[in-house]
C-alpha cells in the first residue's frame, strides 16, 4: 500500500533534495526541524505534504520554494542548485519558476485585484498587453468577474480572495505552484472552490506542491508525503484525482493511519 | 495615573527608534532655542554689566585742542546740564589712522592715551586682559587679539596721517566705548615714553578727551548732539569726534544680532519640523495600533485616558529631550562665545541663565503637548469594533492609484508612485520639511554669494557706499586734485562723496551725517535710495528711512537742516537705507550743502582699474599733492579688515545651518521610513515571496519620497529665491534696512537643491536597508 520515497518511472524530476536539513537556534538550543531529506518532486504531480503540527511541513515547503535556505544539503531545480543562490538570485528564481498560495492569502491591501496579479506578472513579463490579457483570462477562469477586478482585497470574500491569490501565483506560468494550507482560512464551501481550482489547473499540467493537514484537501493530490519529526516517514500514490472517487479516501485514510496520524 | 504610565511605557517600548529620532529633533530644536535666547536676552545685557563695572561713559567727545578756554567752556556746559552725573577731561592724541588686521586694515579715529593715565581713569576704566613681557609699546583693544593674528610681542605698524609708527604690542585691553573700530573711535594705549615721544613729534594733534556719564543712558544721543553742537558753535575750528552709549551698544552687537537671528530662525524651523513629525507620528501610531486601541477601549479605557497616555509619553519625552538640548547648548556656548567675543570685543562670562532655560522647556513642552493633543483627538471618534478590525471597515472604497495595467511607468516606479499617492501624511511631512530646508538653502546661498564670496552687496547694504579708494583733500586743492585724476590712467571713476555733520530740528537738534555728491548717478550703490529718488536740486534731501520712520517724516515733507550756524529748508525727495550712525543719515547735493556752509576739505571716492595697486596709487597722489592730501583710505583693505569677522561668522553659520539641514533630513526620513517599514512589513514580505529583490524594494521606498521631495524642493527653492530679499529686509528691519538687493545665486541654489534631493534619496536608500531583514519566511504562520 505504501513505500518509501523513491523514483517512479516515466516522470521528469522537477525538483530534488539531497540530505536537506534545516535547524533553528531557539534560546541557544539547536532544533533540527528537517533532517537529511532526500526527495524528488515530479513534473505534473499534485504533491501533498502532510504531517502533524510541528513536523516541518511548511519549513520543507519554504525550503523547496527558495523562500528559505537550508542549513545543510542541496536543492536542485532542473539543473540549477538553488540552495547555493543568494537572496536576490533566489528572488529571481521564485518570480520565474514558482507560484505561491498562502493560507492567509496575503494579497496586498493597497492594490486592486488586477494590480495584485500584475504586480507579480510584471516582474517577469514586460509585455503589458499580453500580461493583462492573461490575467483577465485567469481571473475569469477562477470565476472572478470583471466588476471585481478593480476592487480591493478587503472588498472580496475569503474564497474570492484566495482564488485571486491562485491567479497571482499562476500569472507567470510557474513550473511549480506551492500552496501552504490554501483552505486553512476558508469555510467549507469556499475551501472546496479553491481546491477545485487547484485540481483544475493540475489537470492542465500544472505541478502543485501543497502542505495541508486536512484530509479533504489532501485527497486532491496524486502523491502524498508524510512528515514526522523533520523526516519523510512515508509516501502514498493516490493516482490521478477523480471527483467522487470514494476509494481515494479509504486509501488515504489507511495510509495516514499507518503513519500514525 | 499608573494607567497612563502603563500605556505610555508600553508605547515607548514599542517605538524605540521613532522615539530616538524625535528626541534627536527636540534636542536640536531646544539647543538652538536656548542658545538663541541666551544670545538675545543676556548677551547684550553683558554690555550694560561691563558698562557699569568699568564705570564707562555715556558720551565721549574727542576735541582737537587742549586750550584752557575750550576746556573751561566744556566743563561749564556739562556742569550746567542737569543730565550730567560726572565727567572727566584728559589729554589724548586723536587722529585718523590705520593698521593691518585680518588681511585688511583697520581704519578709524584713534584716541591715543598714555597707558597709566588710561588705567587710572575714574570714568571709562580700561582693564588689561592680556599682557606680554614688554617695557615699551602699544596696547590694543582686545578685539584685535582674538583671532590670533596679533599677539603680545609682535611688532605692528600704525599709520597716522602720512607717518608710519612701529611699536611692539604689549597686550590687549577692554574698553567699552572705545574698544572697537565700529565705535567711531578706537583707543590705543602707549607706554609713557612712547606717548611722550609721539606727542613731541607732533604727528597727531594734541587733543582733549571728554568722558561724560549721564543720569539716563537713553538720553545719550541727545546729550551727545547737544554737547557737540554747543562746542562746535563756540569753537568751529575745533575738530570733534564723538560717540554715545546708544550708538556703541548697538554697533558692537550687530554680529550677535545676526547670529542670534539666524539661530532663532533655525530654532523655529527645526521646532516646526519636529512638531509636524510628532503630529504625523501620532496619527500614524494611532492608525498602526488601531487594534490595540480597540482592545484598550473594549476593556474599559476611556478615550481621555488613552489621549492622556499619549500626552504623557510625548510631552515627557519632549521635556526630557529639551533638558538634554539645553545641556547641549551649554556645551556649544563656549565655542559660540569665543566667536561672539571676537565680534563684540567685550568679554562674556558663561553662567546659567534660568529664564531662557524655563522658556525653552515651556515652549518645547507646550508646543509638543498641543501638537499631540490636536493629532490625538481623533481617538475619541474611534469605534472599538472597527478598531479591533484593525481600523478597516468591511467596505473600503479607496482609490487605486496608478493602475499597473494602464500606466506607462516601469513597474518599480509605478509601485513607488502608488505608495506616494496613498501616503498623504508622509507627503505633508516631507513637503513641510523640504520647504523649510529650501529656505535654509536659499539663505545659505545668499550668504555665500553676498558675504563669503563677494562682500560688496553686504557692505553696500550695511555701509551704503564703497569704492576702491577714498581721498580727502583740502578744498583749496580740489581743482588740482581733479585735474590729476583726469590724467591718471588707472582711475575709472571719481566722484565727490563727502560727509559733514548737520543738525536737524530746533534747539540742540539731532546730529545727522550728511553726505554730499555733485551727481548721485555716479555713486556705485544705486540701490541705497529705495524709495523716491536721490537729491537732484539744492533744496532736496534724501533721508535714511530709519530716521524718517522715527520722526514720522514722509516724502514731500519739508525739514530744516543746520550747519555752520546756518539753517535751510529741504524737501524730502527720497528714503535711503543707510544704517550707519544708527540711521541718522541724509544725502544732499553739493549745492544743497553749500546753502548752509562750505566744507574745509572734501572726500572723493575713486574706482580704479582692476589690478591697480591702491597703496601705490595713494603714494603717487600724496607725493604730487603733498600736504593738501589729508587722508587716503584704502577702502578695499579697510572693508577686508573689518569684514573678515563677518565673513568668518557667516562661514560658520552657513556650515552649521547646512549640517543641521542634513541632520534634519536624516531624522525626518528615519521616522518616515521607520513608520513605513512598520506599516508595510507584510507587503514587503509578500513582494519578496513573489520574487521582488531587496534592491528593488529599497529603490521603491526611496523613490516613493521623491515626488514630494522634488516638488517641494523645487517650489520651495523658487519661492524662497523670490522672497528671500524681502524676508532678509524684514529680518534686518531693526537696523534700518528696508529693501535688500542681494544677488540670489541661482547656480548655487540649483546645485544645492540637487544636492539636497540627492542627499535625501541617498539617505532614504540607506535608511531603507532594513528591508533586507524582512524575509518572506516571516509570512510563515506556524506549522
Amino acid at each position: 500500500m505504501h513505500r518509501k520515497a523513491g523514483i517512479p518511472f516515466m516522470k521528469n524530476v522537477l525538483l530534488q533534495t539531497e540530505a536537506l536539513s534545516k535547524s533553528f537556534s531557539n534560546g541557544g538550543v539547536l532544533q533540527h526541524v528537517l533532517k537529511n531529506i532526500d526527495l524528488q518532486l515530479y513534473e505534473g504531480d499534485f504533491t501533498v505534504i502532510m504531517g502533524a503540527s510541528g513536523a516541518g511541513k511548511s519549513t520543507l515547503l519554504y525550503a523547496l520554494s527558495g523562500m528559505d535556505t537550508p542549513s545543510l544539503g542541496k536543492i536542485t531545480f532542473g539543473k540549477e542548485i538553488i540552495s547555493e543562490l543568494n537572496s536576490d538570485d533566489l528572488a529571481v528564481f521564485r518570480r520565474r519558476s514558482c507560484g505561491f498560495v498562502f493560507q492567509q492569502i496575503y494579497l496586498i491591501d493597497g492594490m486592486s485585484v488586477m494590480d495584485n496579479v500584475l504586480a507579480a506578472g510584471l516582474l517577469v513579463n514586460r509585455d503589458k498587453k499580453v500580461l493583462v490579457r492573461r490575467a483577465e483570462e485567469l481571473l475569469l477562469a477562477v470565476d472572478i468577474p470583471e466588476e471585481a477586478w478593480k476592487k480591493f482585497p478587503a472588498q472580496l470574500s475569503g474564497g474570492e480572495a484566495q482564488r485571486v491569490g491562485i491567479v497571482r501565483a499562476l500569472i507567470n506560468s510557474p513550473r511549480i505552484l506551492f500552496a501552504d494550507e490554501p483552505t486553512g482560512a476558508l469555510n467549507s464551501k469556499t475551501g472546496l472552490d479553491v481546491l477545485d481550482t487547484l485540481s483544475r489547473f493540475n489537470g492542465q499540467g500544472q505541478s502543485v506542491v501543497m502542505v495541508t493537514h486536512d484530509m479533504r484537501s489532501a485527497r486532491r493530490g496524486n502523491r502524498i508525503l508524510y512528515l514526522r519529526d523533520g523526516a519523510v516517514l512515508g509516501e502514498c500514490d493516490l493516482g490521478t484525482y477523480v471527483h467522487g472517487d470514494r476509494g481515494r479516501h479509504e486509501k488515504l485514510s489507511a495510509f495516514l493511519e499507518e503513519m500514525g496520524w | 495615573m499608573s494607567k497612563y504610565f502603563l500605556i505610555a511605557a508600553s508605547n515607548l517600548r514599542r517605538a524605540k527608534g521613532q522615539t530616538t529620532a524625535i528626541v534627536a529633533l527636540i534636542v536640536l530644536a531646544s539647543a538652538m532655542l536656548n542658545l538663541w535666547m541666551m544670545l538675545s536676552m543676556d548677551y547684550k545685557r553683558n554690555f550694560d554689566r561691563y558698562h557699569e563695572k568699568l564705570n564707562a561713559e555715556h558720551v565721549t567727545l574727542a576735541l582737537s585742542s587742549r586750550s584752557e578756554e575750550l576746556m573751561d567752556f566744556v566743563a561749564e556746559t556739562l556742569e550746567k546740564d542737569e543730565r550730567t552725573m560726572e565727567f572727566i577731561m584728559e589729554d589724548a592724541l586723536c587722529i585718523v589712522g590705520s593698521f593691518a588686521y585680518n588681511e585688511g586694515e583697520v581704519n578709524t579715529e584713534f584716541v591715543i592715551l598714555e597707558k597709566e593715565t588710561a588705567l587710572n581713569r575714574v570714568i571709562g576704566r580700561i582693564e588689561i586682559v592680556e599682557e606680554g613681557i614688554c617695557t615699551g609699546g602699544v596696547y590694543l583693544p582686545m578685539l584685535y587679539g582674538m583671532d590670533g593674528n596679533i599677539s603680545p610681542g609682535d611688532r605692528i605698524e600704525i599709520n597716522i596721517g602720512s607717518n608710519t609708527l612701529e611699536y611692539t604690542v604689549c597686550g590687549f585691553f577692554n574698553s567699552i566705548m572705545a574698544g572697537s573700530h565700529n565705535c567711531s573711535m578706537s583707543a590705543l594705549l602707549l607706554t609713557e615714553d612712547l606717548y611722550e615721544e609721539l606727542e613731541e613729534k607732533g604727528y597727531a594733534p594734541a587733543s582733549t578727551l571728554v568722558s561724560v556719564r549721564i543720569r539716563e543712558s537713553g538720553e545719550s544721543e541727545d546729550f551727545e548732539a547737544m554737547l557737540k553742537n554747543t562746542v562746535s558753535s563756540r569753537f568751529p575750528e575745533v575738530r570733534t569726534q564723538s560717540n554715545s552709549y546708544t550708538m556703541v551698544s548697538a554697533s558692537r552687537y550687530i554680529s550677535q544680532m545676526i547670529c542670534s537671528g539666524v539661530v532663532s530662525a533655525m530654532a523655529f524651523f527645526v521646532t516646526v519640523i519636529a512638531l509636524v513629525v510628532i503630529a504625523s507620528n501620532v496619527i500614524q501610531d494611532i492608525q498602526e495600533n488601531m487594534r490595540s486601541l480597540g482592545a484598550l477601549k473594549a476593556i474599559g479605557y476611556r478615550s481621555g485616558q488613552i489621549i492622556g497616555a499619549l500626552l504623557l509619553q510625548f510631552s515627557g519625552v519632549a521635556v526630557l529631550a529639551s533638558l538634554a538640548g539645553i545641556g547641549v547648548s551649554y556645551c556649544l556656548f563656549p565655542t559660540v562665545n569665543t566667536m561672539m567675543i571676537s565680534q563684540t570685543g567685550i568679554p562674556y562670562e558663561i553662567h546659567f541663565l534660568p529664564v531662557p532655560f524655563g522658556l525653552t522647556v515651556c515652549a518645547i513642552g507646550g508646543t509638543v503637548t498641543l501638537a499631540v493633543w490636536l493629532s490625538a483627538r481623533r481617538i475619541r471618534r474611534i469605534d472599538p469594533v472597527i478598531a479591533l478590525r484593525h481600523g478597516v471597515s468591511t467596505h473600503n472604497f479607496k482609490r487605486n492609484h496608478v493602475p499597473l495595467g494602464e500606466t506607462w511607468m516601469p513597474l518599480h516606479l509605478a509601485l513607488a508612485m502608488k505608495t506616494t499617492l496613498s501616503g498623504v501624511k508622509q507627503n505633508v511631512t516631507v513637503c513641510i520639511t523640504m520647504l523649510v530646508l529650501s529656505l535654509v538653502v536659499v539663505f545659505s546661498g545668499l550668504m555665500v554669494e553676498n558675504v563669503i564670496v563677494n562682500m560688496d552687496p553686504f557692505i553696500n547694504l550695511i555701509v551704503g557706499e564703497t569704492a576702491d579708494s577714498c581721498i580727502n583733500v583740502d578744498a583749496a586743492a580740489e581743482a588740482e586734485f581733479l585735474r590729476m585724476m583726469e590724467t591718471e590712467d588707472s582711475v575709472e571713476k571719481v566722484y565727490l562723496y563727502h560727509s559733514e555733520e548737520v543738525t536737524h530740528g530746533d534747539g540742540d537738534g539731532i546730529v545727522l551725517i550728511a553726505t554730499m555728491s555733485e551727481d548721485f548717478s555716479k555713486v556705485n550703490n544705486q540701490d541705497v535710495c529705495f524709495q523716491g529718488r536721490f537729491p537732484r536740486y539744492d533744496n532736496e534731501v534724501a533721508l535714511a528711512a530709519k530716521y524718517a520712520g522715527e520722526k514720522n517724516l514722509k516724502i514731500g515733507d519739508e525739514i530744516t537742516l543746520r550747519a555752520q550756524g546756518q539753517g535751510q529748508k529741504y524737501l524730502i525727495c527720497g528714503f535711503t537705507q543707510i544704517s550707519s550712525n544708527l540711521g541718522k543719515d541724509c544725502l544732499l547735493t553739493r549745492e544743497g550743502y553749500a546753502r548752509m556752509g562750505t566744507p574745509e576739505n572734501l572726500s572723493y571716492y575713486v574706482n580704479l582699474e582692476p589690478g591697480t595697486d591702491i597703496e601705490v596709487f595713494h603714494e603717487r597722489i600724496s607725493s604730487r599733492l603733498g600736504r593738501d592730501v589729508n587722508a587716503t583710505i584704502n577702502v578695499r583693505s579697510t572693508i577686508d579688515g573689518s569684514s573678515a569677522v563677518y565673513v568668518s561668522l557667516m562661514k560658520i553659520l552657513v556650515a552649521v545651518v547646512l549640517v543641521l539641514a542634513g541632520a534634519v533630513v536624516v531624522f525626518v526620513l528615519y521616522l518616515l521610513v521607520r513608520t513605513m517599514l512598520n506599516s508595510k512589513t507584510g507587503d514587503y514580505g509578500i513582494m519578496k515571496a513573489l520574487g521582488y529583490t531587496t534592491g528593488g524594494l529599497i529603490l521603491q521606498m526611496a523613490v516613493s519620497f521623491m515626488p514630494a521631495v522634488i516638488l517641494s524642493c523645487g517650489v520651495g527653492l523658487a519661492l524662497c529665491a523670490g522672497i528671500i530679499n524681502p524676508l532678509t529686509a524684514l529680518f534686518l528691519h531693526g537696523i534700518g534696512i528696508v529693501k535688500c538687493t542681494f544677488i540670489v545665486p541661482v547656480d548655487f541654489i540649483a546645485v544645492t537643491g540637487v544636492g539636497l534631493v540627492s542627499f535625501t534619496f541617498g539617505t532614504a536608500c540607506l535608511l531603507s536597508l532594513k528591508i533586507r531583514k524582512i524575509s518572506p519566511v516571516t509570512l510563515l504562520s506556524g506549522e
